[in-house]
């Protein structure tokens, strides 16, 4: 974009929306260049600070008037690049719109605007013994309109399920700049499920203004045990027995001995220092929850559990999450770099993935640190490598791609959380042909036949993946301790 | 389900599809085709103490759930197909065969054509292959119903439910008459949460025919109506319908109604099949 047509944009948004919506200098664009995936970095010509659905309508229109792209924004604490900029496109910020519009705790629904955080809105109805379910990591500061996009889950999903199942309606800026609502307060809809394909369709279909969720009523009784075992093969084979017995409990994660010393240097968790280390929560009634933690105890001993530990109280409860919950930042003391990878593997195949992943890593002549949600075959492996070695973070990075691999071949998937955003758009091909691609791509156009929303993501292109991406640099966020990678 | 075809269209049957092609019992999921009913892979499941939770009236065939977007009274809990399935195939209108989503229970990869093709009818091409989340077959089941009447006394009656111990499978609302939960566990669960129940005023325990009762009446419903479900009141006393499910905003009534899409969503829809069937060789 020439000089004289980004000063055009900058005095069309200004016109459009107000100077005080509009951020056109360079150094303040530049804080805008980029997500949580930090190795990828662009500056866009212009960012939108929107505070209602018309600035967002307004902003949408602008660029089709000058017929460039948009990208919508929320925190920026995604993983995969979904809200990368792209040059010369406009970032429409959410992050004014932190609004929560309505509290119906007889209907059970909440509505909010796109900014307001995830945990906001448990916020709003914790003193009434509600809550929202889907809990990502960085739920103290991401949003509800990125959990929206990239359809987050959280530890909880194992039993709760997605975003996608507690989102019962959504009011959409089309590309066109019209509004439409899919869904509503009720869960029941007409035709398509609009509201189901737009949810994790990471900001290729338009920008949600306001967000009807369901909550929750939170169960009268939880209780979170440890037990450590001899392998994290041992530990992984708990997880299978317990799914087997027909328990359904609400979080099963998994830590390896690498990680587990990491993150018990970091917090003291005082966890008991051992290969592999189950942490499992149970919730619901009372009695149901008696009677599962009898089930899983006995499930324990029966393959070998060295040691098994219940909360007693809710510190210790919280203990025990505050070290799976810092493990990921924890691995920066025992490496200067690491990358996460985010893949899903059926559940009966962990033991055999893992094995997999242990021999590549060998293979590869790197460590790989294991610390993810078991419960649902969601894996996230860290790969340990020092980008001041020359050649090592080519090495990281094919070593984490044929993680993948593996995942895939073992009937899994390319992420479970994460997002394909800029990330991965370039490994589509390893689980999806070009027909089921080109299919994708049909509903893409329904909603944007222009191709004008957050282009470049998802989808593979040619110019995207001729690209490599930088060395990981740690979020701000995560610097400071407010999110970590999980 | 029914065919409005006109003369001379082409009639596709999926009723020899009729597989399972996999069940990954460690993984809680399957792999059917669409011709597969309800019923049957309720047995192949039950043997393994696992089932698809997903009891719309009568017994469809998997493929006539996904076209329809079908569910039942297990909807409060577990969601409808569209939150129980995990991936498609599909066959276009032009022959190409696709798939999206998967057989794994977490998956953000790609677009999500499964849950696009839930109540799509057909319009955007044939599913051919789906897979899904499975549940633990509860042990023990039991169901309470408690009477409810009068429009006034629903609301503080659910107000009471939400504050009480009782966590119901399904909640539907009989109308007017009695208010069935479902209650499912272990047997010491099941009778301390039938113990809960009996606390309400009128409440007794009732057998399982009680939601055969609940199913026939959303069977033999003529319209559906979606609801806020803070509007409850309103609805039992403007709408007079048969059936409500409270906590899901969905009403059954005893005659047509029709939900009027905006024009913003008619023509998304009519993009939709633009894309997906340009020549319009489907018929809906």
């Amino acid at each position: 974009m020439t000089t004289v047509a980004r000063e055009e944009l900058r005095d069309a948004a200004i016109e459009e929306l107000g100077s005080a919506a509009v951020v056109s200098e360079l150094e303040q664009l530049r804080t805008y260049d980029c997500d949580g995936l930090t190795g990828r970095r662009v500056v866009p010509a212009l960012v939108v600070l929107a505070s209602s659905a018309q600035d967002v309508q307004a902003a949408v229109r602008l660029c089709n008037r000058f017929d460039i792209p948009f990208v919508a924004r929320g925190a920026g604490t995604g993983l995969s690049g979904g809200a990368l900029p792209v040059e010369d496109g406009v970032v429409i910020s959410l992050q004014r719109m932190n609004r929560i519009l309505d509290v119906d705790l007889e209907g059970e629904r909440v509505v909010v605007e796109p900014g307001v955080t995830n945990l906001a809105v448990t916020q709003a109805v914790a003193a009434e013994g509600y809550y929202y379910a889907p809990d990502p990591s960085s739920q103290q500061v991401c949003t509800i309109g990125g959990n929206v996009a990239e359809n987050s889950g959280g530890a909880h999903c194992l039993k709760y399920g997605f975003t996608v199942n507690h989102v019962t309606g959504l009011d959409v800026v089309l590309p066109s700049g019209e509004l439409v609502q899919l869904g509503g307060a009720s869960v029941h809809t007409d035709g398509p499920d609009l509201l189901g394909a737009f949810i994790g369709s990471e900001g290729t279909m338009g920008i949600a203004t306001r967000i009807t969720l369901r909550i929750l009523r939170r169960p009268e009784s939880v209780r979170t045990l440890l037990a450590g075992f001899e392998s994290v093969d041992g530990a992984g084979l708990a997880v299978s027995e317990v799914i087997a017995a027909g328990v359904l409990a609400s979080a099963m994660e998994i830590m390896d001995r690498l990680t587990l010393e990491a993150a018990e240097a970091a917090v003291s968790a005082g966890y008991p220092l051992v290969e592999g280390l189950l942490l499992i929560e149970l919730d619901g009634t009372r009695e149901q929850v008696e009677e599962d933690t009898d089930r899983v105890i006995a499930i324990f001993e029966q393959v070998g559990a060295t040691e098994v530990r219940v909360a007693e109280s809710d510190a210790e409860r919280s203990l025990f999450w505050r070290g799976r919950k810092a493990a990921f930042a924890a691995v920066g003391r025992v490496s200067p770099d690491y990358y996460v990878q985010d893949g899903v593997v059926p559940r009966g195949e962990l033991t055999a993935v893992l094995r997999r992943i242990g021999q590549l890593a060998e293979e590869h002549g790197l460590r790989v640190g294991n610390v993810f949600h078991a419960g649902d075959g969601n894996l996230h492996p860290l790969v340990l490598y020092d980008a001041s070695v020359p050649g090592e973070l080519e090495k990281a990075g094919r070593l984490a791609e044929e993680i993948l691999v593996a995942c895939v071949d073992a009937g899994g998937s390319l992420t479970g959380e994460h997002g394909i955003g800029t990330d991965k758009a370039c490994s589509m091909p390893l689980m999806f042909s070009e027909d089921d691609l080109a299919t994708m791509t049909r509903l893409r156009r329904a909603f944007d036949p222009a191709g004008r929303a957050n282009p470049g993501k998802v989808f593979p292109t040619p110019r995207l993946c001729g690209e490599v991406p930088g060395p990981y640099r740690m979020h701000p966020l995560e610097k400071a301790g407010v999110a970590e990678r999980l | 389900m029914s065919l409005s075809g006109r003369d001379g269209d082409l009639v596709v049957s999926t009723a020899r599809l009729d597989r399972i092609v996999e069940h990954e019992a460690t993984d809680l999921t399957c792999i059917v085709e669409p011709g597969v009913r309800l019923s049957s892979l309720d047995d192949a499941l039950a043997a393994h103490g696992q089932r698809l939770a997903l009891d719309p009236p009568g017994d469809p065939t998997i493929g006539e759930c996904i076209a329809e977007g079908l569910s039942g009274p297990l909807r409060h809990r577990y969601g409808a197909v569209r939150d129980l399935i995990l991936g498609v195939t599909v066959v276009l209108a032009d022959g190409t065969i696709a798939s999206s989503g998967g057989k794994v229970v977490k998956n953000v990869a790609g677009y999500d054509l499964a849950k696009l093709f839930c109540g799509s009818r057909g319009t955007l091409g044939l599913v051919v292959r789906a897979a899904f989340r499975l549940h633990p077959r509860p042990e023990t089941t039991s169901a309470f119903a408690i009477p409810a009447a009068r429009p006034a006394a629903v609301r503080p009656l659910l107000a009471e439910l939400a504050s009480s111990k009782l966590v119901p499978g399904a909640l539907d609302l009989l109308w007017p008459g009695a208010l069935l939960g479902l209650l499912e566990g272990s047997p010491r669960v099941v009778e301390a949460q039938a113990a809960e129940a009996l606390r309400f005023e009128g409440a007794e325990i009732c057998g399982r025919d009680v939601w055969d009762a609940s199913r026939e009446r959303q069977r033999q419903a003529a319209g559906v109506m979606a609801f806020a479900p803070s509007e409850l009141g309103d609805i039992l006393r403007s709408e007079a319908p048969t059936l409500v499910r409270p906590s899901l905003g969905i009403a059954y009534l005893d005659r047509p109604y029709e939900t009027s899409a905006s024009a913003g969503l008619r023509d998304l829809h009519a993009r939709l099949r633009q894309e997906f069937d340009p020549e319009g060789v489907l018929v809906a």
